[in-house]
Parts: C-alpha cells; sequence; structure tokens
C-alpha cells in the first residue's frame, strides 16, 4: 500500500545486476551484498486492549517510528517480512526485490513479503497512523499479480514477523523476528448452551403461594356445597320436604279406658256396651 | 339482633370495598397488559425467533382477565349490597374460573423470564443475523426480524453483540459466512456513525479503537424491558390473585350466611 517505485536509476541498475549475473559464468564472482544490519528493534503486536488487534485474518503491529533512521535512505524501502513460526529460521533475504516471495507463495513458500513502504514514512517527524494492519487488503492478490499484496491470512499461524529495508544493491538492515502472533480460530456457536443457569427462586415463591392459595379456595368451594348439600339430604331423610317448612306432628289416639258400668249392668266382657238387665242370675264369673 | 345487623352491615362494607379494589387493579392490569402487547422497544422479533414466546401469551392473557375482573366487580358489589344468594353464586363461580387463568398467567410469565438468558440471544444472534440462505418462508421470516431488530438496537443504543464486539471473533455465524473476517471483523453498525449514517472512521472501527466502535454489549438493552413486562405480569397478578381471595373468601362466608 502505498509503495512508492523506485527511483529510476536504482530501477536500472538492479535490473543490470540480475542481466550480469544471469550472464556471466559462475566462477566469476559478482560484487557481494553486504550483510542486512541488524537492528534491536522487535516488532510486537500493540499491548492496548483493542478488541480488533488479532482477529481470525489479520494482526495488528505497532508502527516502527524512528527505528530506521540512519540506516535507510529516503530511497530505500522497508518491507515486512511474514513468515509462519516454524519457517522464520529458514528465511533468507531476498537478494533483490524481484526475488522478494509474494502473498501468492505464502503456502508454498511458507512466508511472504508485503506492506512496502517508503522509509520516510517510518521517520520520526512522519506523522502516521499509530498501527499496522497486516491482512486488511480484500481486493488484491489475483493470479499472476506481480504486485505485493496484504491480503488476509489463509490460517491462524503461529506467524512472526520482521522488518526488512531494501535498497538498491539489496537488503540494508533487518529488525530481529517478533515473538510468534497466533491468530484467533473462532468456535462454533452450536457449543453455546441457551438453558438457564439455575431454576429461579421468583417462580418456586409465586408457584407454591398461588399454588397453595387455589387449593384453599377450591376447597372452601367444595366444603361449601358439600355442606349445603348435606344439609338438603338430612331433611329430605326425615319425611318433610326441604320447601315446606312446617312441621307436621302426629296425633296418639288413646285407647278408651272402660267405663264404669251403669248400675243394673252385669258383668258383660268389657267393650262391648251394656245391655239390658237379665234376671240376675248367679255371676258366671267365678 | 342489633349486634349482628352491624356484623353484617361491616362485612358488606368491607367486601364492597374488597370489590372496588378488584376492579381498579383490574383495570390497571389490562393497560399494564396491553402497554406489553404492543411491544414499545420492538423486541418481539427475538422472542419470536426464539419460537417460546410465552411472555406475550401471559400478557394476552392478563389483558383479559383483567377486564373480567373489573366486570366481575361490579357484579359482586351489586350481589353484595342486594343480598342476592343468586347474583353471589354466579359471582363466586365465575371469579374461580378468572382465578384460574390469572394463576396460569403469573406462573407462565415468572416461568419464562428464567428461559431469557444471554446465551440464549447469542445463539440466535450468531445463527440468524444476515443469514442469506433461509430453508422456508417461517425461517425467513423470523431471520429478516432478527436483522432488522438487531440492525436498529446496536444503532439506537450504542451497542454491539450481546456481550460485546468479541462475541463476533469468538464464535462462526451467519453473518461471518457472507462477510470476510478482514474487512468486517464484527457488522458495520457497531462503528460509531455520523450524521449521514456512515461510520466515523472506518479503519478505527475495525482495529477497535475506542471512539469508533461501540464497546459494550446489548444484553442490557434487550433484558432490561423483557425483565420489566415479565416482572410486570408475573408479580403484579401474583399481588391481584392474593387480594382477590381473601375477597372470595370473605363472599363464600357472607353467601353462606344468607337466609
Amino acid at each position: 500500500m502505498g509503495a512508492s517505485p523506485f527511483p529510476l536509476r536504482c530501477r536500472l541498475t538492479a535490473s543490470s545486476v540480475v542481466v550480469i549475473s544471469r550472464a556471466l559464468t559462475p566462477q566469476v564472482c559478482w560484487p557481494r551484498v553486504p550483510a542486512a544490519a541488524l537492528l534491536p528493534y522487535v516488532p510486537r503486536v500493540p499491548p492496548a486492549a483493542l478488541p480488533g488487534k488479532l482477529t481470525a485474518t489479520t494482526f495488528a503491529l505497532e508502527r516502527p517510528c524512528c527505528v530506521f533512521d540512519g540506516h535507510a535512505n529516503a530511497s530505500d524501502t522497508v518491507w515486512l517480512v511474514v513468515a509462519f513460526a516454524n519457517a522464520s529460521a529458514a528465511f533468507r533475504n531476498p537478494p533483490s526485490r524481484a526475488n522478494v516471495p509474494l502473498y501468492e507463495r505464502l503456502p508454498t513458500a511458507l512466508s511472504y513479503m508485503t506492506l512496502e513502504t517508503a522509509a520516510a514514512a517510518y521517520a520520526c517527524s512522519a506523522p502516521s497512523p499509530a498501527f499496522l494492519r497486516v491482512g486488511d487488503d480484500t481486493v488484491c492478490g489475483g493470479q499472476g499479480s506481480r504486485d505485493p499484496c496484504n491480503g488476509p491470512l489463509p490460517s491462524p499461524g503461529p506467524y512472526r514477523v520482521k522488518f526488512l529495508v531494501m535498497g538498491c544493491h539489496g537488503p540494508k538492515a533487518e529488525t530481529r523476528w517478533s515473538d510468534p502472533i497466533l491468530l484467533h480460530t473462532a468456535s462454533s456457536p452450536s457449543t453455546i448452551d441457551p438453558a438457564p443457569v439455575r431454576c429461579g427462586s421468583d417462580v418456586v415463591v409465586i408457584a407454591s403461594i398461588l399454588a397453595s392459595l387455589g387449593a384453599v379456595l377450591a376447597a372452601a368451594v367444595l366444603g361449601a356445597a358439600g355442606a349445603a348439600a348435606w344439609g338438603s339430604l338430612c331433611r329430605r331423610g326425615s319425611g318433610t320436604s326441604a320447601f315446606a317448612r312446617s312441621s307436621y306432628r302426629t296425633h296418639h289416639i288413646p285407647p278408651a279406658l272402660p267405663q264404669p258400668l251403669p248400675p243394673g249392668c252385669t258383668c258383660s266382657p268389657p267393650g262391648l256396651g251394656c245391655f239390658a238387665p237379665r234376671p240376675p242370675g248367679p255371676c258366671p264369673a267365678e | 339482633m342489633a349486634k349482628s345487623n352491624d356484623g353484617v352491615r361491616i362485612l358488606q362494607g368491607l367486601l364492597v370495598f374488597g370489590n372496588v379494589v378488584i376492579g381498579m387493579c383490574g383495570i390497571a392490569l389490562t393497560a399494564e397488559c396491553i402497554f406489553f402487547v404492543s411491544d414499545p422497544h420492538g423486541l418481539y422479533p427475538l422472542l419470536e425467533a426464539t419460537e417460546n414466546d410465552d411472555i406475550y401469551a401471559a400478557a394476552w392473557i392478563g389483558i383479559f382477565v383483567g377486564f373480567a375482573l373489573f366486570a366481575l366487580s361490579i357484579l359482586g358489589i351489586i350481589g353484595v349490597i342486594k343480598s342476592s344468594r343468586t347474583l353471589l353464586l354466579v359471582y363466586i363461580i365465575l371469579m374461580l374460573i378468572t382465578y384460574a387463568f390469572e394463576m396460569a398467567s403469573c406462573i407462565t410469565a415468572a416461568t419464562h423470564q428464567d428461559f431469557l438468558t444471554p446465551n440464549l440471544f447469542l445463539k440466535q444472534m450468531l445463527e440468524r443475523y444476515q443469514k442469506s440462505e433461509t430453508e422456508n418462508n417461517n425461517d425467513k421470516w423470523m431471520t429478516e426480524g432478527v436483522t432488522k431488530t438487531w440492525n436498529k438496537l446496536m444503532l439506537q443504543n450504542q451497542c454491539c453483540g450481546v456481550k460485546g464486539p468479541s462475541d463476533w471473533q469468538e464464535y462462526t455465524s451467519a453473518f461471518r459466512a457472507t462477510h470476510n473476517d478482514a474487512d468486517f471483523p464484527w457488522p458495520r453498525n457497531c462503528c460509531v456513525m455520523d450524521a449521514q449514517g456512515s461510520p466515523v472512521n472506518l479503519d478505527g472501527c475495525k482495529l477497535g479503537v475506542p471512539g469508533y466502535y461501540n464497546s459494550n454489549g446489548c444484553y442490557d438493552a434487550i433484558s432490561g424491558p423483557m425483565n420489566t413486562h415479565a416482572w410486570g405480569v408475573a408479580w403484579f397478578g401474583f399481588a391481584i390473585l392474593c387480594w382477590t381471595f381473601c375477597v372470595l373468601l370473605g363472599t363464600m362466608f357472607y353467601w353462606s350466611r344468607i337466609e
């Protein structure tokens, strides 16, 4: 992003070096490029609590301000080398810009270089955003593209990064490798358990009190209905109807007492009344 | 018999007072439940998508129960004043039926309040928000409801996700299937928007720089109104039922004493 093209002078020199190296026979030594100076700076993910500094396909780095002053000219470019953590030891700095491993070859080469920026952008005095985001560009990286691409990372890593200053003759300075950076791996939402943690005490209180009140009411109604039904059953059983509120008293007719016999009546069976007197005879009663 | 006459008068007075209170509470319950059913916060689509919107059923029952309580209280007042056994018998029977319905409504509202956990809404949001392939019309309807509701929630309440924007990073989602992680670590509506509805600073929002994205979760904005709803139906209904219990017992006693 924002790559400044090499000055014409540098580009011609680099390509001419490449042409010469191919034309000469192997035993002709061409000028050795001095090894890149090792800077003590260690790139790192910002320690601030930013939720987006590590996502599934991108990560953020602190911007290395003032790190390359004194080691880079204004015409040099600073690249970011991204490599899998287990392949970082095997990474060799590319001798020229043409040998820079590109984003598309990450799965095979296990490393790539991106974020080609002019060294002036990292100068102390340059105003700049505080972070670099690796993996920010989703539209680059087409087939056969030769431009450096800051595309999203294909796997969670872990990755290690370092900055490399490339000049006209190849790498001029490099920083140390960072600590391994591991990206997020998202889990599936089916692992979320939506069940409530505990049965609420509210439910228990409401349900138990309401149930007991309801039971009391039901019992009261049944009791009242039962008492009314039982009362009416009792009254019907003793022979009176419930509607007529009067009660009957039976009369007991006492048997008639034997009447005293009128004078002149002889003994005769009681209840037959008195017959006409007959000539007195002996009482048959004894 | 002056003393028992006084006693009867006092009991009548208490019952009339009790019924007046029941009538007023019935109207209040109806009004409260109509307010909840009208969904002023627009959260009903979220409940509908959980396929368990019993809180709304409880509120609907509450509307009719409240109205029934009001009507029955008038019947009760007339019955008590006229000392009519028939009227009071009808009152007691209908009140018991209303009591049973209101019991059901209260217990349902209380039970389903516990059901509304953060994980429930999280799972629903991840599985439905901006889901592109829907199986049938019902699924499509619910998905559209959830998407619209979440978009509105995140804009109006300046929040993101259920517990925070990290919900979108911790779990895969239907949203992630159509929006790549590098451009959309979280939905655009999680960004702080300007007056025209576009993010103030998109790069800052993607990184999570404070001030350019919404850092708090939306769970409080969802659970606040829903808890109020459930508590309102459950506990107010419970209070009405306790009062109605006493009035009903008094009425039954009064009914049994009428010659």
